[in-house]
């Protein structure tokens, strides 16, 4: 009987793939919903973009559409707007995010301290941020405009100007009102994500830090900024790229001119595919863009160390 | 078992309403633009028209809800549908619908986009059937003009519009100012300007337009005058003496002679409206479309229109544009939307739509009514003769390039960065390359 038995024991088949090996597969069949998702949504636009970037594609040229390889790109090189408007896109974004940076830490710090009023300054400073793009940009437009705008009117009735300023037809003043009014819009949401950051520092390390005989500048410069930085990275890489091909307040302000003054690539791609419907150039500015802003999220991250605590 | 004959039972009856659900749906299918079916069936008679209208101001919007609704009421054949479009998206929703093989079954369009629709071959020509139609003789031929491409009738020409000078008569009284005739010429204009000029008062003479497409038509007039021409035998003659001479004339009334509000550069219609309607500026140049607005805003009394000034050729042209209707030919209702077409295109319809809107009509009998012989129109009206159809309306490539390449060019001569001759130039190539 225990003979038979032993014979009768057959071994269990061998599985054909191993434990391990069916544990990564679930994983990844797992993962395939979210990245159907973000194929179709995300890396699917992408692609089609780089497609139709290769194709000469004038709507309104249907007979014309053919395959035309880098030829828009080679356009691109020798289109002296694209270069102004990456020029005027540089100019946007430095300003823009470099003072929304700074006027937002400060508000952030003075958030930070205990007053009477906090909580009703808190939601104040955060309007300009829940209000949507364009009705920001109307609300601008109105208070630039030169004969009938608050700005004016009230400059002339304190007698600081005779002769009404024209802010957004004037080639030295349009491009600062349209990075102002980003500035006035843009503060909040660093004040916010900064405030975040500053609530999250332990009371101790300053504590530790004072009895270490630290000044406040020496808190700051050592503790504050240090335990920010993973917060300060992200949210100024997010904001540049935001930033970079945020189109709708110069597009409902100015609509890029005048005379170009204000066209920064998004807003020129916007223009040459809804103005002039060459969706193949403007498919190409994408793509550039698209090439440009990943570049920079690379090198920033490198220089910056990436987003790592300051502990690790 | 139980729990088994209960599971399978539960199965059975989601495949059946699977099943049921999937039918209706299929069934549905066929009037997908209605939401339920009772209604629907019961509508079934009656065939759906799709009109996209592409100017959603209140003002338009109650009255072409207004105009379907009569037409959906005085006859049961036909049920038109509208659709209501922003203007700046109306072109080119219209041209990926077409792209896509779905566009609505007529549509109002400018005429400058009959060209470019033509192009795509997306438009149904209507020559044969307009050239039957009962009121084609009575409409002034100018404004057939505006619809044929090609020797083909592609459009009605619903209403149409030229373009003559607003003057504040009130103002001129104030400051002791003469009125010219209607034969004034380039220094008339300069004088009038200069004397409405006080810019310590906030008030300017000339509201020039610098922004939109209009910033280089506007301008065109001007150079016209001189007897400057856009094409001339089948070449791009816009950097002409004649035509440099007559732009540098008209960038001197910003930089020089300062009778410009100092925002002109970016000054687009709703601005030179407003502006002369809130006495910023005394004069501007606009199509009747504004004249209704400014009887609100300063007062019947107290403006007049004037044709454009006669340049130093003694020349001057005003240009003729037209709101059309239109039909595609992938329409799925051809003959529904023709009996929608031609019911707007009647006396009463087109005479409420043109007189509402302070448009002129096309249509000789309408015209004719005394509406029409108010001072407000007379600018209009006495620039009939002198009226052309818009150069730029010769290729369609043109269209897109005048917004994204000519505004700004024309923009950098009024803010000085580059010369008038500059900017004709650059223009002239722009066109030039643009030739298709």
């Amino acid at each position: 009987m225990g003979n038979q038995n032993a014979t009768s024991a057959v071994p269990a088949p061998r599985a054909l793939l191993s434990h391990a090996t069916r544990e990564t597969l679930s994983n990844y069949v797992y993962l395939l919903p979210a990245a159907i998702c973000l194929g179709g949504t995300v890396l699917f636009p992408i692609l089609k973009a780089i497609h139709m970037s290769l194709y000469y594609n004038v709507l309104i040229k249907p007979q014309e559409y053919r395959f035309i390889g880098l030829g828009n790109y080679v356009r691109m090189v020798q289109d002296p707007t694209f270069w102004l408007t990456l020029r005027n896109s540089f100019t946007w974004v430095f300003w823009s995010v470099s003072l929304q940076f700074f006027f937002g830490f400060l508000v952030a710090l003075i958030l930070n301290g205990q007053f009477k009023g906090r909580a009703i300054f808190r939601t104040i400073n955060l309007l300009p941020w829940i209000i949507p793009g364009v009705v920001v940009a109307l609300i601008w437009e109105y208070i630039y405009q030169p004969n009938y705008g608050p700005l004016n009117d009230l400059l002339r009735r304190a007698g600081l100007m005779r002769e009404p300023v024209a802010w957004l037809s004037n080639l030295n003043l349009v491009m600062p009102a349209v990075v102002f009014t980003n500035i006035w819009r843009g503060i909040p949401f660093f004040t916010i994500m900064i405030l975040a950051g500053l609530q999250a520092i332990p009371e101790e390390i300053y504590e530790a830090a004072t009895v270490d005989g630290a000044g406040v500048i020496q808190r700051f410069w050592s503790v504050t900024l240090p335990m920010l930085r993973p917060i300060i990275v992200v949210s100024t890489a997010t904001r540049i790229i935001w930033t970079f091909n945020y189109a709708d307040l110069i597009f409902v302000m100015t609509g890029g001119g005048p005379a170009n003054a204000t066209q920064i690539t998004s807003t020129y791609t916007l223009m040459q595919a809804y103005s002039d419907l060459d969706w193949g150039y403007a498919a190409s500015l994408s793509v550039i863009l698209l090439v440009i802003m990943l570049t920079f999220t690379a090198l920033y991250l490198k220089l910056t160390k990436g987003v790592e605590s300051v502990a690790g | 078992m139980v729990k088994d004959d209960a599971y399978y039972a539960s199965r059975r009856q989601f495949l059946q309403t699977l099943a049921a659900t999937g039918a209706i749906a299929a069934a549905d299918l066929a009037w997908w633009e209605d939401p339920f079916l009772g209604p629907r069936r019961a509508r079934a008679a009656a065939s759906t028209v799709r009109f996209q209208f592409s100017v959603p101001e209140p003002l338009r919007i109650s009255l072409v809800e207004s105009l379907v609704e009569r037409f959906n009421k005085a006859q049961s054949d036909v049920e038109v549908k509208v659709e209501f479009v922003p203007q700046a998206q109306a072109r080119q929703k219209l041209i990926t619908a077409v792209s896509a093989g779905s566009p609505p079954d007529c549509c109002q369009i400018w005429d400058n986009w009959v060209g470019e629709f033509d192009g795509m071959n997306a438009l149904e020509d209507l020559t044969a059937r307009i050239k039957e139609w009962k009121h084609y003789k009575d409409t002034v031929p100018v404004a057939w003009q505006t619809v044929t491409v090609k020797g083909k009738l592609l459009s009605f020409p619903w209403v149409v519009t030229n373009d003559a000078i607003f003057i504040r008569t009130d103002r001129a009284k104030e400051y002791g100012l003469k009125i010219p005739g209607p034969d004034w010429t380039w220094d008339d204009f300069l004088t009038l300007a200069k004397g409405y000029t006080k810019p310590d008062k906030n008030q300017y003479g000339f509201g020039m337009r610098g922004a939109g497409t209009w910033a280089v038509l506007y301008a065109t007039e001007f150079l016209y005058s001189n007897g400057a021409q856009v094409l001339k035998d089948g070449k791009v003659v816009i950097n002409s003496p004649e035509s440099v001479q007559a732009f540098e004339w008209y960038i001197d009334l910003i930089r020089k002679h300062k009778i410009t509000p100092p925002s002109v550069a970016t000054d687009g219609y709703r601005q030179i409206v407003e502006g002369f309607g809130r006495g910023v500026t005394s004069m501007y140049l606009h199509n009747s479309g504004s004249v209704e607005e400014q009887k609100k805003f300063v007062g019947e009394p107290n403006f007049a229109t004037l044709p454009l000034p006669l340049g130093p050729a003694k020349k001057r042209a005003s240009f003729y544009f037209s709101e059309t209707l239109t039909m595609f030919k992938a329409a799925k209702n051809k003959e529904g939307a023709w009996k929608f077409m031609t019911w707007l295109m009647d006396d009463e319809p087109n005479y409420d739509y043109a007189k509402t809107l302070g448009l002129l009509p096309t249509r000789q009998a309408l015209a004719d009514r005394p509406h029409y012989k108010h001072p407000g129109y007379q600018g209009f009206v006495r620039s009939f003769p002198f009226s052309i159809v818009s150069p730029y309306l010769a290729y369609a490539g043109w269209g897109g390039k005048l917004d994204s390449e000519g505004v700004p060019l024309v923009q950098q001569a009024m803010l000085g960065k580059i010369s008038p001759k500059e900017c004709l130039d650059k223009l002239a190539e722009v066109l030039t390359k643009n030739m298709a």
